[in-house]
């Protein structure tokens, strides 16, 4: 990459901007950099599709395995370069499995008689084998990441992208998919906002700021530069500071099935004012539906709830918070559309000056923000977040912390993550909860 | 049963619905289609199952109002400026129950096709226009998206202790359902791109072959069509 800057149609600046770089064959390189950096974007540039997909303005050169980009279409560098996005639902194509990752290989041309082997081979290096028959729409977050990028690694490129393709694995998977990526002998550029995994894993370190590459060192050079927050942090305990006030929530001998697949079996849980509970735990063991069991958006198929005051709960999804036309109208959807009280909440997360920006013009960062707004706007006594911090960059889960911390007297917090950074940085207290064991609190 | 012989089968049993002008035949190939539906996830086939049932039965409840056929009526309406009057016959009552089976046939058939063909497969055995086969099998996966996108909007805003409720309700939600499928379109088609498609030189991974099962379903679709246009 020689002295890249692109803008996208209409932008007043560069998303990138100067970026010259070079990635050696079987290379691990980590991508770091805060949220709206410029990451994603030099990921794209790698791999064509900047600016070929996106159009805009492009100064520079690409060259990937000798083929300039700005003459080779992104589909004409699938041999050679694969991209993982970072969420798995909007890459998959088709709906089932073993289709999905025969679906690149078709595309490249591959031997007919040659597809199926490479496909089931794929899977079993992924750890996924037992998979290859099951409908994707039936699959886990985990599930399909790891189908994701079963498909990309059947491709045999020599340059791998990830963008952020572990913000929806707990812990041990997301170890597990980037030990994967990283063992296969292509070199591997690893976005990430938990920096820690890719660190342990990278030759070396590239950190993007407003556009622009700050850092392109080894490992070791980098470590010592890199801003604060984008180190390498091993997870603290939560230093268990027990106690709070009324209990707002009990939930007692919880269980709950899916189209009879248990779930959750006799979980238990007491939320009480004041206390900030982090829920972690594996993909799978049914935090989200305790979440909102807590919240009351499901009822359980056993057990006892009991609920006090108002309970908000924020979805892990922020794309969810853009129903109305402008932000501070979606703000104030939960307080029967007192614009006042939206303002002051779109303040407290770092929004003032977007209320009459349509919600769908947000930077996904910006979108965390503003449904964090939509839920702490109601003021509520019991506050439910449901993955608060994917997608976010280490300063602004900082910020998220404090935010959480300063008005936890107020009200209970129940935070459900797969960050445990984060979690040991937040709670009062952490419940692992275990795939289908019940959780005593 | 392998994909193609499948959809030429529930191909051939809409089309028989639609050319039949014996109520039973027709009222048979709905039910046996219903029942076949019923083996469906629920959670899948409960849109598919009432969307097609409240359709048949808007047919068959206005359809009686607004045509003008028959001798024997069986109930006498007002007058209604354009329309005419809104008498009811029996001939137009069985016309009306006809045309609401045909419907309720046709539309289980697709909903069969979407909920428990391998639609993967049915694309893979396109050897011609592969572009537009994967488009219909892209949008026929498009309405379990848009449910759970909608269910997904419902209860963000359930979470703040909005309600949703009515038709104003939900309408409202209709902009930002299709604005996020709009959205994730463009995802899609971004990592279709990177993963090749469009390159020319495409292979195609070998199907199983067919069963004998498969050729009896195959011999029957076209025994049913030819069958129905005899009779």
């Amino acid at each position: 990459m020689d002295g890249v800057t692109f803008s996208y149609p209409g932008a007043a600046r560069p998303a990138i901007a100067d970026v010259s770089l070079r990635i050696e064959p079987g290379e691990v390189v980590a991508l770091l950099g805060p949220s709206g950096s410029g990451k994603s974007t030099l990921l794209r540039a790698l791999a064509g599709l900047v600016p070929h997909f996106h159009g805009g303005r492009f100064e520079g050169r690409v060259e990937v395995a000798g083929r300039d980009t700005r003459r080779f279409r992104p589909a004409d560098l699938a041999d050679e370069v694969a991209f993982l996005f970072q969420d798995p639902e909007d890459q998959v194509v088709f709906g089932r499995v073993e289709n999905e990752v025969a679906f690149g290989l078709e595309n490249l041309g591959t031997q007919p008689a040659h597809i199926w082997p490479r496909v089931h081979a794929s899977l079993a290096d992924t750890g996924i084998a037992r998979l290859a028959e099951r409908r994707t729409e039936t699959l886990s977050a985990g599930e399909l990441q790891r189908v994701c990028l079963a498909s990309v690694v059947a491709l045999e490129p020599s340059l791998l992208l990830l963008d952020e393709p572990t913000s929806q694995l707990d812990p041990g998977g997301a170890e597990a998919i980037l030990d994967l990526a990283c063992e296969r002998g292509s070199a591997v550029v690893i976005s990430e906002q938990r920096p820690t995994l890719p660190l342990e894993r990278c030759d070396r370190v590239l950190f993007v700021e407003d556009g622009r590459l700050t850092i392109n060192e080894s490992r070791e050079e980098a470590l010592g530069r890199l801003p604060a927050g984008f180190g390498p942090r091993s997870p603290e305990p939560a230093p268990e500071r027990r106690g709070g006030g009324e209990v707002l929530v009990r939930l007692d001998g919880i269980s709950h099935t899916y189209d009879a697949a248990p779930v959750l079996t006799g979980a238990s849980l007491e939320l009480r004012r004041g206390e900030i509970l982090a829920l972690t735990g594996p993909n799978g063991a049914g935090k989200t539906t305790l979440a909102k069991i807590a919240s009351g958006l499901v009822d359980p198929g056993a057990g006892e709830v009991e609920r006090r005051g108002r309970v908000c709960y924020l979805s892990q999804d922020p794309g969810r918070y853009l129903v109305s036309e402008r932000v501070e109208e979606e703000v104030a959807l939960a307080v029967g559309g007192d614009r006042e009280r939206a303002r002051r909440a779109l303040a407290l997360v770092g929004l003032a000056g977007f209320e009459r920006r349509h919600p769908r013009d947000l930077s996904s960062g910006e979108r965390e923000r503003l449904a964090l707004a939509c839920v702490l706007v109601a003021e509520p006594d019991v506050l439910v977040l449901d993955e608060p911090t994917r997608g976010v960059d280490p300063p602004r889960k900082a910020e998220l912390a404090e935010l959480l911390r300063r008005d936890a007297v107020r009200r209970a917090t129940l935070v459900v993550t797969h960050d445990l950074v984060f979690a040991g940085d937040v709670a009062d207290r952490t419940v692992e909860l275990g795939a289908l064991e019940a959780a005593r609190a | 049963m392998s994909p193609v012989p499948a959809a030429a089968l529930l191909a051939s049993l809409a089309a028989v619905a639609l050319i039949a002008d014996r109520g039973w035949v027709v009222a048979l190939i709905a039910a046996v289609l219903f029942v076949v539906c019923l083996s469906a996830p629920r959670s899948r086939r409960w849109l598919y199952i009432s969307g097609t049932l409240i359709s048949a039965l808007s047919v068959f409840v206005l359809s009686p109002l607004v045509s003008h056929t028959g001798t024997h009526v069986i109930w006498e309406g007002p007058h209604i400026p354009v329309v005419g009057y809104l008498d009811v016959t029996s001939e137009e009552l069985a016309a009306a129950g006809i045309q609401a089976l045909r419907l309720a046939a046709v539309g289980l058939a697709f909903a069969v096709y979407a909920l428990l063909l391998d639609l993967d497969r049915l694309l893979q055995a396109a050897g011609f226009a592969r572009r537009s086969v994967l488009a219909v099998g892209l949008a026929t996966r498009l309405v379990p998206t848009l449910e759970r996108d909608a269910a997904g909007f419902v209860e963000a805003l359930r979470g703040r202790g909005v309600r949703v409720e009515g038709l104003r309700g939900h309408a409202r939600l209709l902009s930002p359902v299709v604005a996020g499928s709009l959205e994730r379109a463009l995802n899609l088609a971004e990592a279709m791109e990177t993963r090749g498609f469009g390159r020319a030189g495409r292979t195609r991974a070998p199907s199983p072959p067919w069963t004998r099962i498969d050729r009896v379903a195959l011999v029957a679709a076209v025994l049913l069509v030819v069958g129905a246009l005899w009779l």
